[in-house]
């Protein structure tokens, strides 16, 4: 198991967060940026505007951030410290590295191919059209799985690119082959 | 032989040959992004994706539906703006989303940021109360309103809920204007007694048909189909009308050929019996309503300059 | 058009769909397909230690959809199936807690404490019999509960409720949710403050997306999708991906036990264990009915009054935790008794209980056509009201899936007992992508799978923070319903302040809803759900 900080100590920060986070969004960021106030008259008619709601779920979340100061010693499984932080953004930066791949394999590809057979083809016209509309898919989808099997492992294994290779596929098979409608990452954004 | 067919459809539905011609060469530079302004499982969003539906298999075209939901139009119009204008992005809205509402919303964009396609049907909508209410007329509404009565009025979009409130200036009466999001809302804050009276825009066909609903008032320029007896809201001294109808968008820029061909192709759909959507807007807009080209344009720019004019009188 | 009628249509419109292939010229329903691949694929969920209901139902859901497409015909079909995947995971959770002493869903923790026992006993197959008979029986007594109470409930809240008694109910049970579960009130009023707040966004009435930050991305708002997925599903993956990381070993599956002796159940068990089951049948429903308390408690409730009985009335037998089957038949007779009667504020009212119920509406909203709310219950005289129909086409499903249950379950749960050879490393890693994956076909833009990341990283936080994600859930899928409710109440009182108070039924539940948080507060509950 990770190490932890002491839930007291957590509770503090948890409630001091929560306290500071509803006071900016029910002071500054509601009132701001909202297209009506907190309470309008249009029409003669005195009506709820946009402000109300947002403010009223900041008074919950300050409400919610007092008690748990108030309670912050009560028994409590919680425990969030710098270590589980650390794992946070390393398995983010993995994500994020993935989510690239699924982004731009696909139209790198196009922009190779067009290189190389000297075309001048587009991907986004080809977003539709097998295997070019698979690529980044298949990259970033295997590269998420094999790169978090192997971190758990300690170590990367083929058998955890076959594993990611093989998922991918199977997801390509069940969404994409037999609906139209449906687009696979990233074909719905170029 | 398609072509044929086509061309003979479409001058039997009393479209512009001569548009439809010139069209048919343009085919979608890969598959059309379908844009939605309505929630899913609703009357229009099947409308759409059965246009879509008729479109894939009469043409071979192919289509990816899409929801984008909201502010009466306005997100999808803001979204689509900047997506590529050469036919592969379309979307559906009603003619309010380029009128009334993208006056009032100033998020900085006007018609001109828009090519209008072709409309596909307009709405029934009338003013309607549930039989048991006991109104047979809109003056009944308006006895019960000075006899004292807290009426509630239900409403589904900003520039109905003025139209609500000019309506009750002009009889002289005063109604709480509860304002719901979809005309299923209002509907069933009618038939729950939570309102008391509510436009609906051809979903209380069925109703009014059972005699379960009644229409009071046709909210339109002219009488409504089922109810032509009722009054307009001219009739009832309201110098502005709800006339509407459900219309398809690119972004701005759109080339002449493909914006051409989209509107004969949706036209031709819309309007030929037989065809899903013909049959859907049969049943739920009281049959095809197809405006394009420059009356359309026309009718657009004029929806927008009439809307200043509408939220200047609504804020009197 | 009578009650009877209507009964009749839902029966018809689950056995009378589209049909799926013919066996001997009759047409077997896609329906009924639907239910008894969701039942099977629930029970394989609900035995993989890892996986639970509601990940295979959100995982299924976009595909179903793409399927059926958004007709009401999809309705039945896609609500089927995902009912068959809460009712076979419920049973199925009791799998790998008998055999391999891990539940396979939280509410079956219960279960290994004498379900384990006995199957180290030699007595594995006989216990999986016992949570069988004990879990079916729960879980159709809580189907009747459901049928009989949802529409008397639902007219009378239509009759009697006007909007601003409806919204005060929202503010109820949002105030219930948010103090009975999880750690502490503190801790449950900011979930759902966070959850309203993310409802908030992009939307409103005015032109101006509020809270957009001027955005064209945030001005959508979250899809709902998004904000479900990411923190109920994506936020256990993140937080059990991290422990196996530390532990740095893959789960290795335990050994096969040697079984011996009688594994038949004897009508004298059934009689035995009977009254454990009712017991606990009754606090399960009870507890399904209020919105936002999970199986969990249901079970452990369950599992300690049936222990005080026990131990009183039969002290000279095998007490409970050293492998008593009344100690199984108590556990999985509550959890599984708390689904069907969970449906209750759904129908009824419209708002969710618990994940599974999240889905159910979810599946709803996203095909159209139904709904769920006091306003299903019409029972319209001349033409055909189709929301009802559907309602009572979806009670047909849950009874067709009891029967399966009590036919087949008991044979498909010995089956599952392979899931739990399935390593959780590599199982976590393919849920992740699957439910990207599911996300993007729904929206079609990578920022959805960005916020959904986002939401991911919100649920592992507040999971480390002992923050139950639940609350946040529900309110975000009623915030919208809570803010349009408070809207139409206000003006349609003409703009009274005090529209909240000045009927006695709102002004009661208004004082229920303080009065819970308060009573909360001072007694800090143990950490349940």
């Amino acid at each position: 198991m990770s190490p932890r900080l002491p839930s007291a100590r957590t509770n503090l920060y948890l409630s001091l967060g929560s306290i500071g986070f509803a006071l900016v969004l029910g002071l500054v960021w509601a009132p701001l940026d909202s297209g009506t106030g907190l309470i309008e008259t249009v029409r003669r008619q005195v009506t709820i505007g946009d402000a109300l709601a947002p403010t009223l779920a900041a008074g919950m979340i300050g409400l919610g951030g007092v008690l748990v100061l108030a309670q912050r010693r009560a028994p409590d499984p919680g425990g969030l410290g710098p270590a589980n932080l650390g794992f946070l953004l390393r398995f983010l930066a993995v994500i994020a590295v993935a989510f690239a791949l699924m982004r731009w394999t696909g139209p790198v590809a196009v922009t190779l191919a067009n290189v190389a057979v000297a075309d001048d083809l587009t991907y986004r016209a080809l977003r539709d059209t097998a295997p070019w509309k698979y690529l980044g898919f298949f990259a970033g989808g295997s590269f998420l799985i094999a790169t978090l099997i192997s971190a758990v492992e300690g170590r990367p294994t083929l058998r955890a690119v076959l594993i990611a290779a093989a998922t991918t596929l199977a997801l390509i098979a069940v969404y994409d082959l037999p609906f139209d409608d449906l687009l696979l990452p990233p074909n719905g954004d170029v | 032989m398609r072509a044929l067919l086509k061309s003979a459809a479409a001058a039997l539905t009393g479209l512009a040959l001569a548009g439809a011609a010139a069209a048919s060469d343009w085919t979608p530079p890969g598959p059309i992004k379908l844009m939605i302004a309505f929630a899913a499982g609703g009357g229009a969003d099947t409308q759409a994706r059965l246009i879509a539906e008729d479109l894939e298999a009469k043409l071979g075209w192919s289509f990816i539906p899409e929801q984008v939901t909201g502010k009466g139009g306005m997100n999808l119009a803001m979204a689509i703006k900047d997506m590529p204008n050469d036919g592969s992005v379309i979307g559906m809205v009603v003619t309010e989303t380029l009128g009334y509402n993208m006056a009032a919303a100033e998020a900085g964009v006007t018609p001109a940021d828009y090519t209008p396609i072709v409309t596909t049907a307009g709405f029934q909508m009338g003013v309607v109360a549930q039989s048991a209410k006991g109104w047979t007329s809109f003056a009944d509404v308006v006895a019960a309103a000075k006899d004292g009565a807290e009426l509630r009025f239900g409403t589904m979009s900003p520039k109905l809920t003025d139209l609500a409130y000019l309506l009750g200036k002009a009889q002289g009466v005063e109604f709480n204007i509860v304002q719901v999001r979809g005309g299923r809302a209002v509907m069933n804050g009618v038939n729950a007694g939570d309102m008391d009276l509510g436009f609906m825009a051809g979903i209380q066909t069925k109703g009014v048909a059972a005699g379960e609903l009644v229409n009071l008032a046709s909210a339109l320029s002219v009488p409504l189909n089922q109810t032509p007896e009722a009054p307009t809201l001219a009739d009832l001294g309201v110098d502005f009308n709800a006339d509407g109808y459900f219309l398809f968008i690119g972004p701005a820029g759109m080339p002449e050929d493909a914006r051409d061909a989209l509107a004969a192709a949706i036209a031709e759909a819309v309007s030929t019996e037989g065809m899903k959507s013909n049959g859907v807007i049969a049943k739920a807009f009281g049959g095809p309503a197809v405006i394009m080209g420059d009356e359309l344009s026309a009718l657009v720019a004029g929806d927008y300059e009439a809307a200043g004019a509408l939220l200047q009188a609504a804020s009197e | 058009m009578g009650v009877l009628d209507y009964i009749w249509l839902g029966i018809l419109a689950v056995f009378q769909g589209p049909e799926i292939f013919s066996v001997a010229g009759f047409g077997i329903s896609v329906t009924l397909v639907m239910i008894l691949s969701g039942f099977l694929m629930g029970i394989l969920v609900g035995a993989t230690p890892g996986l639970a209901g509601p990940m295979a139902m959100a995982i299924s859901l976009p595909i179903l959809i793409s399927i059926f497409g958004f007709t009401p015909d999809a309705l039945l079909p896609v609500m089927g199936f995902l009912i068959g995947v809460m009712k076979g995971a419920t049973v199925g959770g009791a799998v790998p807690a008998i055999l391999f002493n891990t539940p396979g869903t939280p509410d079956a923790y219960m279960t290994t404490l004498d379900g384990h026992p006995m199957a180290k006993a030699g007595q594995a197959r006989k216990a999986l019999k016992i949570a069988h008979v004990s879990s079916a029986s729960g879980d159709t007594f809580s189907d009747v509960v459901l049928i009989l109470c949802a529409p008397f409930l639902a007219v009378l809240v239509e009759a009697y409720l006007d909007l601003p008694e409806k919204t005060a109910l929202l503010i109820l049970s949002l105030a219930f949710i948010a103090s009975v579960i999880g750690g502490s009130v503190g801790k449950g009023l900011i979930s759902m403050g966070l959850g309203l707040f993310v409802a908030y966004v992009g939307t409103g009435e005015d032109f101006y997306p509020r809270l957009s930050l001027g955005t064209q991305t945030l001005a959508q708002g979250f899809p709902v999708a998004t904000a479900i997925l990411g923190v109920l599903i994506l936020g256990e993956v993140f937080k059990a991906l991290e422990d196996l990381w530390w532990d740095r070993r893959a789960a290795r599956p335990p050994a096969e036990l040697v079984q011996s002796g009688d594994q038949r159940l004897h009508w004298a068990d059934i009689r035995r264990i009977a009254p454990y089951i009712g017991r606990s049948a009754v606090i399960g429903t009870a507890i399904g009915a209020l919105p936002g308390i999970g199986s969990t408690l249901a079970a452990t409730l369950g599992y300690a009054s049936g222990a005080r009985v026990h131990a009183r009335t039969r002290p000279g037998e095998r007490p409970f935790g050293q492998g008593a089957p009344e100690g199984i038949a108590a556990t999985e007779a509550a959890n599984s008794s708390v689904s069907g009667a969970n449906l209750i504020p759904v129908l009824s009212l419209g708002i969710p209980g618990n994940a599974a119920a999240v889905f159910l509406i979810l599946a709803a909203e996203s095909i159209g056509g139904f709904n769920p709310g006091p306003s299903v219950f019409k029972f319209t005289a001349d033409a055909v009201n189709p929301e009802l129909v559907v309602a009572f086409g979806l009670f047909t499903a849950m009874m067709l899936a009891n029967l399966l249950n009590w036919t087949i379950g008991g044979v498909f749960m010995r089956v599952a007992g392979v899931m739990i050879r399935i390593p959780k490393h590599i199982l976590l890693p393919v849920v992740l992508l699957l439910t990207l994956t599911a996300i993007y076909v729904q929206e079609a833009r990578m920022s959805a799978m960005w916020f959904a990341v986002g939401f991911g990283v919100l649920g592992y936080g507040m999971r480390r923070l002992g923050i139950s994600p639940l609350p946040f859930v529900i309110a975000f899928i009623l915030g919208g319903k809570l803010e349009d409710t408070a809207r139409q109440a206000f003006a349609a009182t003409g703009g009274d302040v005090w529209f909240l108070f000045t009927s006695p039924v709102a002004a009661v539940f208004i004082a229920l809803a303080v009065a819970v948080v308060v009573l909360s507060l001072r007694r800090p509950l143990e950490a349940k759900a």
